[in-house]
């Protein structure tokens, strides 16, 4: 396994799918990484156990402008 | 009028239902236009020039005949070509689909044939509606009417462009992180995104299922609203489309903004925003507080939380759905859109579903910090003054990668959010380029928003500007 933590993510994105990093830009798109893993280290503790995906549109309806 | 091309949308469907304008004389100004000046700005992707008139012929003999007229009867629009028309190319702005022929055509293209309005073609578009300033390696890049170098915004660029051109009254563009609000704000136009499920999106090419919407690009919000009336709605082929009931947005436009409270979030949207910017949008607030309504800073923490959640999911779903492409033809894609689909592959299962789980909650504090007390949300569209194509190219340069994601940093959080969101011009830079003022209400309330947006378009005169071209 390479030592490199962008490396390492290339790696893993070809076991784990089949895709090869097709340019430099591709690989700039990871560099973006390190920023992306603080922010959501930053937002731990924020999902419930009972979160899940399906809420969202009952709260798109809970939330709508009360009738006048 | 001399120029039957200057009309808006609800001018021009006023104008055949009265007899003061055929059809076909509408379009034939339309294309004159094009002919004449899109070969600068390249919004036009193909353009149906005997369909077209022979749909306008058919409508002027319908009025002729007195039958009954649908709201947008004579009506030129042209499309982001990525709705499907049964037969006919669409292209997504790509290689890989330059030959692509769907079997059936799009709901929101039927519900606006239904109404009367007339399809010109297709437009200009970011490859598979893939970044927010317009750029396309395959069809060349689309120009601002403005000041040619400078971007036009995208993903919907061509119509963008193309409405503020006058090439045709108005156009579908669609929208997962401002790619209606962005090119409208850009150009000089007015465009909404309506609530996430308002739309339906059979037959539109997919992006990020989670937070694509359709939605128009035009000159004003009472022409906005007019077509969001014909286009929203459930579906029965899009199982995701909603049920609420679609209210008759234009008996909404009152112009009467007293007792309104609009809520400017302290968070985000100014995070480096650019003189000129702020300037044009607290002349912005000025103009809604003459007309009676109130403005309130307040404070809404959430929108970090939903500005890190929404760059994971359409980055996955959107990697997720090129898979086999990527695999296969990644040399087919521009070099900017293989490099963000790339990334895309590197985001953990566990981030996308943290990110989808948190979307309700993060909606419902969002609501409560930003609409207790308040009716909308006003923010600028973009941070930052216009930039031009060579500043925003990452195929030439990835150092522009920045500059370009950028673009979308006001936008994006209301796709995450799913809220009603609406841009309309609010003033010009010292480069001559447009300012937006976005405007977002609570789930479902379109038609507050547009509201706001037409009491601001009683006052000023921005979206009437006109480009020289």
């Amino acid at each position: 396994m390479p030592d490199d933590p962008m490396d390492q993510a290339q790696a893993a994105i070809r076991l784990w799918t089949g895709v090869e990093c097709p340019n430099a830009a591709g690989r700039r798109a990871l560099d973006d990484f390190p920023a992306l893993i603080a922010e959501f280290a930053a937002l731990r503790g924020g999902l419930a156990f009972e979160d899940e995906p399906s809420a969202f549109e009952a709260v798109l309806r809970e939330e709508k402008e009360p009738e006048a | 009028m001399s120029d039957l091309a200057l009309l808006s949308v609800t001018e021009a469907a006023g104008a055949f239902a009265k007899g003061e304008a055929s059809a076909e004389a509408m379009v034939r100004a339309c294309l004159a236009r094009i002919e004449a000046h899109d070969g600068r700005i390249n919004a036009v992707v193909r353009l149906d020039r005997e369909e077209a008139l022979a749909a306008a012929a058919a409508l002027d003999r319908a009025r002729a005949g007195n039958a009954k007229l649908g709201p947008l009867a004579g009506v030129p629009m042209m499309h982001k070509d990525m709705y499907y028309r049964a037969g006919k190319v669409s292209g997504c702005g790509s290689a890989i689909r330059r030959d692509f022929r769907p079997k059936a055509t799009a709901t929101v293209l039927e519900r606006l044939d239904a109404a009367g309005a007339i399809d010109m073609g297709t437009l200009n578009m970011a490859e598979f509606a893939q970044n927010p300033t317009g750029h396309n390696r395959h069809h060349g890049d689309c120009h601002n009417p403005w000041n040619l170098p400078y971007c036009t915004g995208g993903s919907s660029s061509g119509s963008g462009a193309g409405v503020a051109a006058r090439f045709f009254a108005a156009a579908l563009g669609s929208d997962t992180g401002g790619s209606i609000r962005l090119p409208a704000s850009i150009c000089g136009v007015t465009g909404i995104k309506g609530t996430q499920t308002r739309v339906s999106r059979a037959g539109a090419m997919p992006l990020s299922f989670s937070m694509d919407n359709v939605g128009p690009l035009t000159r004003t919000a009472r022409d906005a609203a007019r077509i969001m009336r014909v286009i929203a709605g459930k579906d029965p082929r899009d199982p995701t489309s909603a049920a609420e009931p679609v209210p008759d947005y234009e008996a909404a436009l009152t112009g009467d903004l007293r007792g309104l409270s609009v809520a400017v979030p302290r968070e985000w949207f100014f995070d480096g925003a650019e003189e000129a910017v702020v300037k044009a949008f607290e002349a912005a607030l000025e103009v809604l507080k003459a007309r009676g309504a109130t403005v309130t800073r307040v404070s809404a923490p959430s929108l970090h939380a939903v500005g890190t959640y929404v760059s994971v999911v359409s980055r996955v779903e959107g990697a997720t759905i090129h898979a086999e492409w990527m695999r296969e033809r990644a040399g087919d894609y521009a070099t900017h859109l293989s490099g963000r689909l790339y990334g895309g592959y590197a985001i953990p299962a566990t981030w996308y579903v943290e990110a989808l789980s948190r979307r309700g909650p993060l909606l419902r504090q969002f609501c409560r910090e930003a609409f207790a007390g308040h009716h909308v949300v006003a923010t600028p569209t973009l941070r930052m003054r216009v930039p031009t194509l060579a500043e925003t190219d990452i195929d030439a340069s990835p150092d522009n990668w920045a500059r370009h994601m950028a673009v979308s940093a006001n936008t994006r959080p209301f796709n995450y959010l799913g809220l009603p969101t609406v841009s309309i011009p609010c003033g010009f830079d010292d480069r001559g380029l447009p300012i937006g003022l976005q405007i977002a209400a609570r789930p479902f309330a379109e038609a507050r928003a547009l509201m706001v947006a037409d009491a601001f378009q009683r006052d000023t005169d921005w979206h009437a500007c006109v480009p020289a071209l």
